[in-house]
């Protein structure tokens, strides 16, 4: 039908055009240049439509922290809060009257907490009265009017988002977001006739003009803001005649196609305010967090002001590099809302006497933790696409605690700078988890954690040393008919032969030490005894246990792995030990809680799931070993930083020619696995109790420790044993330990020193 | 000091016969001092202590009236979710692991939610009638996996603590 039409106009025509042959074609030119001009119009306007579209929605998914949960007996002191406070940009007050403000009193805090949208709802802005002591939150209160609160969620901390591929960033406003006096600055400064022109406007060209030639400088622009946003479209900066005609005919266009309201919205995202470094700062809620660290409703007029001065020129007037310019630049915009009845005179006089107030640009750097997005942008990769990571305006919720974070990086910084000059090569990396529900809680894969690089937790793969060997020992101890924690190992010289080749394995003494207990082999991590343990048990039957901690790297075959020699990451040994300190359950590790799409439906949960792979009783005896290793063995000199009651566990690592430092340890909420040492794989003089081990004291020291106390499986009894010979004691020994055993397994004899039948004789109703 | 436990090591590894090759390379330091030798060192006196008995008040009882809230609008990944987040505030008690492993079974997620049931039982201490609910929760699980045997075997092992 369509076709029909079309050939029967061509028809007509050419007739027309036969009967004029004589003449120039007039008419045929016009009419091919009006269908030129039709046409590129159309093709424009397709442009204007697809930009202004695509500019709507390509939001960047936007990464957030742990949001911090408020609630009496949270373990959190003043100081932490208040660090928490700054990084969320609240602001020190005499009294906190508006969102986003915070007074302090000593210990006393009062806040205006900022509204935020969860996943289950919005939590609303509440006026709260924060009592803490020394190390705890003591109470919670409305400070309307003293009732107590259950529990308050603060906004959380936005971490980062993921970019593009060309680096832009901002932070989507609504129009209703912003405040009117931004907005009627904003025209009054570039585009006074934005609500009565069409889009471009030869009045304002000419009052621009007028405006500049009486200033003798450039106050004013001719453009509309409506062609600012076309130009900002198409970001090329050249400037031609043909680049400013197109420039018109789009903003006629857009006029056409969209209202004020959506126009000026557009406006208010696009704007480019800033650089930081490579990332382009678009749009007024991104730079009013990039220069002030607040939303724009929490802005003073005079940085409204600046805000609205920056977008003629801006880096002309970055505030951080030329603070005058900007400085005068701000007052004239001033000038000009107090001309138009903006402000008020009083307001006015106000604001030209405030200062800049920027925020540090190096405060930024504390809420990037490029490591920890490593690993959450590897965690989404695998289930989204990247189109939609970079356009779609996702909220990402992730498991980050900043102050875990913070005192991660600041313990292994304190640990790693002092030794620098000696050793300008030492690196390190750290991964904190909770053992509750795998959540990563700290992620540092360098020794400078602000600065995105090799992320060492996740990548670097190393000798892993003695951390190995509660996986010899707990399959070991899971043959309860032939082995406990009071077994005698034989820690004397052993010569045998792995990969061809003859092998006497040697410990970090240079002794033997005998016949040891089980539990002290481990705690003292003896080589020998492990290697003749490691033998019996088979390195096959090891491999396996290895294979149900959820190590699947592959791995040595040879009896050198029962002492460590084979490769794996921070990441591999957090896996690892997170069975241990979970009580035998394998939880995968999450880095992401929930992710919610731009109306904040959530599109994906990461659920806590957990499966247990060690039977209660032998995971709770390698707890109890590995809590020996801190009580009496390698780990020891945390006796001095911890009190005994804590129950610390934990494990050293030390490679040969001390090349690596480990230590994984847990307490009862979380696990940490810090690793030192050299990417170039040498010596660099530390053994994991005086490397790794200080990083997670700092670490611990700082978030403090919850006592570890397992509960005991009903198959497990306790029982105290003679330390010199291993067999069950009595009152009559001198020095005993208390071990667990499983009660249907084996049990030690009577120890020389018990006078009487031990308890563990007695018939079992007896006990 | 270090350095001379550095130079020992050196010096005894090449007494030794052993054969000179990387593997298997691995030792193991306990102190930074001297081998072999526990050096008792005093407390300091910043020392970290135990902290006294965690109530964090109404937070979880808060948090589980919400739950409810969702369970009865039949929303139970909510629900879980809520639960999720109470457990961040009390990670040892071994009520909230149950009404997680509910949840699951709600969800229908049967497996999680045997897992969480035998979590809950490890924190459970001398509570037998939390004991008896989880393993009636395993063995509805398991009837729902079809696995007759182990569910008898749950509801078994209910009726023994529910003497």
């Amino acid at each position: 039908m369509v076709r029909k039409k079309r050939k029967s106009k061509r028809r007509k025509t050419g007739r027309r055009s036969r009967s004029r042959r004589s003449r120039f074609p007039w008419g045929k030119l016009l009419f091919s240049l009006v269908l030129v001009v039709v046409a590129y119009v159309a093709f424009l306007d397709f442009q204007v439509y697809r930009q202004f579209e695509g500019s709507r929605w390509s939001l960047p998914a936007r990464v957030y922290a742990r949001p911090l949960e408020l609630y009496a007996g949270l373990r959190l002191t003043p100081e932490q809060f208040a660090a928490e406070l700054k990084a969320l940009g609240y602001r020190r007050t005499g009294a906190a009257r508006r969102a986003g403000e915070v007074s302090r009193d000593g210990r006393r805090f009062k806040l205006i907490s900022r509204p935020f949208v969860f996943w289950d709802g919005p939590e609303p802005s509440r006026a709260l009265r924060v009592t803490f002591s020394a190390t705890h939150l003591d109470a919670l209160q409305n400070d309307r009017n003293g009732e107590t609160l259950a529990l308050a969620r603060l906004d959380p901390l936005a971490i980062g988002s993921i970019h593009t591929s060309h680096q832009e960033d901002r932070i989507l406003l609504q129009l209703d977001e912003v405040p009117d006096i931004l907005v009627q600055a904003l025209i009054a400064v570039e585009d006074r006739s934005f609500y009565s022109h069409s889009g471009v406007s030869p009045r304002s060209v000419a009052r621009a003009f007028w405006v500049n030639l009486r200033s003798g400088r450039v106050v004013q622009g001719g453009s509309t803001l409506t062609q600012q946003l076309v130009k900002n479209f198409f970001l090329s900066n050249r400037r031609s005649l043909t680049r400013k005609i197109n420039e018109a005919i789009m903003a006629l266009l857009l006029e056409r196609r969209y209202s004020k309201d959506d126009i000026l919205e557009a406006y208010l995202n696009e704007v480019y305010l800033a650089q930081d470094g490579r990332r382009a700062i678009h749009g007024f809620g991104l730079g009013s967090r990039f220069f002030f660290q607040r939303p724009p409703d929490e802005l003073s007029i005079a940085q409204i002001a600046l805000l609205v001065g920056m977008v003629k020129g801006p880096s002309w007037y970055d505030p951080r590099r030329h603070p005058e310019r900007a400085l005068e630049r701000r007052n004239l915009v001033l000038q000009v809302m107090f001309d138009q009845g903006i402000i008020t005179r009083a307001q006015f006089q106000k604001s030209r006497n405030e200062r800049l107030g920027l925020v540090q640009a190096a405060a930024g750097t504390s809420k990037t933790f490029p490591a920890f997005l490593d690993l959450v942008r590897r965690q989404l990769r695998r289930d989204y696409n990247e189109s939609d990571l970079v356009s779609e305006g996702l909220r990402i919720f992730t498991t980050l605690d900043p102050q875990q974070q913070w005192a991660l990086q600041k313990s292994l910084d304190q640990r790693i700078r002092p030794l620098l000059k000696q050793q300008p090569e030492l690196q390190g990396a750290g991964m904190v988890t909770s053992s509750t529900n795998g959540e990563v809680l700290a992620l540092v894969g360098g020794r400078q954690a602000g600065f995105a690089g090799f992320n060492r937790a996740l990548d670097s793969k190393r000798h892993v040393g003695s951390l190995i060997k509660p996986a010899v020992y707990l399959t070991a101890l899971e043959q309860a008919e032939r082995y406990n924690l009071a077994t005698l190992l034989d820690d004397e010289p052993l010569e045998f032969e792995d990969a061809g080749e003859v092998w006497r394995p040697q410990n970090y003494d240079r002794k033997f030490h005998g016949q040891v207990m089980l539990y002290r082999a481990l705690a003292h991590s003896y080589n020998v005894a492990t290697a003749r343990l490691g033998l019996q048990l088979g390195v096959d039957r090891v491999l396996q246990t290895l294979r149900r901690l959820t190590i699947d790297e592959p791995l040595n075959r040879y009896p050198s792995l029962f002492l460590g020699a084979t490769d794996l990451s921070t990441l591999d040994v957090t896996r690892m030990y997170l069975n241990f300190a979970s009580g035998g359950f394998h939880i995968p590790l999450r880095a992401i809680r929930e992710v919610l799409d731009s109306d904040n439906v959530p599109l994906q949960r990461y659920e806590l799931s957990i499966e247990r792979v060690i039977d209660p009783a032998p995971a709770y005896l390698l707890t109890r070993a590995l809590q020996l290793v801190v009580a009496e063995g390698t780990a020891r000199a945390l006796n001095r930083r911890f009190a005994p009651e804590l129950g610390l566990a934990g494990k050293t690592g030390t490679t040969n020619d001390l090349r690596d430092s480990w230590y994984a340890g847990y307490d009862g909420g979380k696990l940490a696995v810090i690793w030192m040492g050299r990417d170039d794989n040498q010596s660099m003089g530390l053994t994991g109790a005086s490397g790794a081990m200080q990083v997670w004291s700092g670490l611990f020291r700082a978030t403090g420790a919850v006592p570890l106390q397992p509960g005991k499986p009903e198959n497990v009894v306790w029982r105290q044993v003679d330390t010199a010979s291993g067999g069950l004691a009595d009152n009559g020994c001198a020095n005993t330990v208390q071990l667990p055993f499983i009660e249907t397994g084996t049990l030690p004899a009577a120890a020389p020193c018990a006078r009487e039948a031990p308890s563990g004789w007695l018939p079992k109703w007896l006990q | 000091m270090k350095r001379l436990t550095l130079v020992l090591i050196t010096l005894l590894s090449a007494c030794s016969s052993a054969p000179q090759r990387p593997l298997p390379p691995v030792i193991d330091g306990g102190h930074a001092g001297a081998p072999g030798e526990p050096a008792p060192e005093p407390a300091a006196p910043d020392r970290v202590e135990v902290p006294p008995p965690a109530t964090s008040g109404g937070a979880v009882v808060a948090l589980l009236d919400r739950a409810d809230d969702y369970r009865r609008a039949g929303d139970s990944s909510n629900e879980a979710a809520t639960i999720e987040r109470a457990l961040r505030i009390e990670p040892g008690n071994a009520r909230l692991w149950h009404r997680l492993a509910e949840a699951r079974l709600a969800q229908g997620q049967l497996q999680q939610a045997e897992q969480l049931a035998l979590k809950s039982n490890s924190l459970s201490g001398n509570d037998t009638r939390l004991q008896a609910s989880n393993w009636r929760l395993v063995a509805r699980a398991r009837w729902s996996m079809d696995d007759s045997a182990g569910a008898r075997k749950a509801e078994q092992r209910a009726r023994q603590l529910e003497h």
